[in-house]
């Protein structure tokens, strides 16, 4: 019974979380989050500018949710598809981690 | 809040990564011993879940926004901030590497902040409030300050790395949070605990205060 309750909450979570991916791109606030709007605040200009132009350590496939050219619909695939990484990985790594009895 | 790359000199990066590493380490080592297979569908839900909310930046005032962490809401679940630490490094390594949303090298600042500090203040915070508070009520304040404090932390690391000034730099990032982890933390975990609450008590009930098989072993040990 428990394992059957189980996979209904994990289908549960997977339909709000692709529900929130969807959505995201157009309800998601576009402003800046609470460090990068502290940075603008107490930061120098000129050093923030610096700060801001230098490239990630490592470049990333899809920078900030969005795939190039595609628009509204990429952001909704980025997100989407990050949504179904994590579960995956979090799925494969509980199942490989798990308790052993 | 997730740091990116440039806000934190590579040398005291490392140092972060050195610090989270054995938080993470005995996250892993928390599935390992106690991880039940019937839950792994759970975590994976709160993951996956996370990660898109993660993406829904609430906005509020002053030009700025700001999301859930989840950190709270996954220990409160799993009834350890271990779980926490865990959902998290796995929701920021994604994020990290995929979509450039945090630094790698500041990947070890983000787990601290994000998935240790938020998620043990916010969940011992729980655990102190619920019996006399409520669990909804624990929740919110345990969500809330849990999210602040990680802010606060936050506001300490930029200022070492050299990026921010110290005091303008609480204040700033002191006040953006205490709005975001009351909206964005505080009452989206309270929200859901509430609705775990009512569909699955179960869940909740499986704690350390009250998990039959683990008194048995200790008992035993």
């Amino acid at each position: 019974m428990s394992r059957n309750s189980n996979m209904k909450f994990l289908y549960i979570g997977i339909a709000i979380a692709l529900l929130l991916a969807v959505l995201a791109p157009f309800l998601a606030s576009s402003d800046p989050d609470g460090l990068e709007s502290a940075a603008a605040g107490v930061i120098e200009e000129s050093k923030l500018t610096e700060l801001e132009e230098q490239e990630p350590f490592v470049s990333s496939p899809m920078p900030d949710y969005s795939i190039e050219g595609m628009g509204k619909s990429g952001e909704v695939a980025a997100i989407a598809g990050g949504t179904l990484a994590v579960l995956a990985i979090s799925f494969g790594f509980g199942k490989v981690f798990k308790k052993k009895d | 809040m997730h740091i990116p790359d440039s806000f934190i000199p590579f040398d005291q990066a490392l140092i972060y990564w050195a610090l989270a590493l054995p938080f993470i380490i005995m996250s892993m080592k928390w599935a390992k011993n106690e991880l039940d297979e019937m839950k792994v569908p759970i975590l994976a839900a709160l993951a996956a879940g996370i990660f898109a909310i993660q993406a829904m930046n609430i906005p509020i005032g002053m030009g700025t926004s700001g999301h859930m962490v989840g950190a709270v809401l996954v220990a409160i679940v799993f009834g350890t901030p271990w779980a926490g630490v865990l959902v998290l490094t796995l929701v920021l390594l994604v994020q990290g590497f995929a979509f450039a949303d945090g630094g790698i090298t500041t990947m070890g600042a983000n787990i601290l902040n994000m998935g240790v500090i938020s998620g043990f203040i916010g969940y011992y915070t729980y655990v102190t409030l619920r019996k006399s508070t409520g669990t909804s009520i624990a929740a919110l304040v345990g969500a809330w300050l849990g999210l602040f404090t990680s802010a606060i932390a936050c506001a300490i690391q930029m200022w070492l790395a050299g990026t921010f000034p110290l005091v303008p730099g609480l204040m700033a990032m002191g006040t953006f949070h205490l709005i975001i982890g009351f909206v964005g933390e505080g009452l989206i975990t309270s929200v859901a605990i509430a609705a775990i609450a009512k569909s699955r008590p179960d869940l909740l009930e499986d704690d350390f205060t009250a998990r039959p098989d683990k008194h048995t072993k200790e008992a035993h040990a």
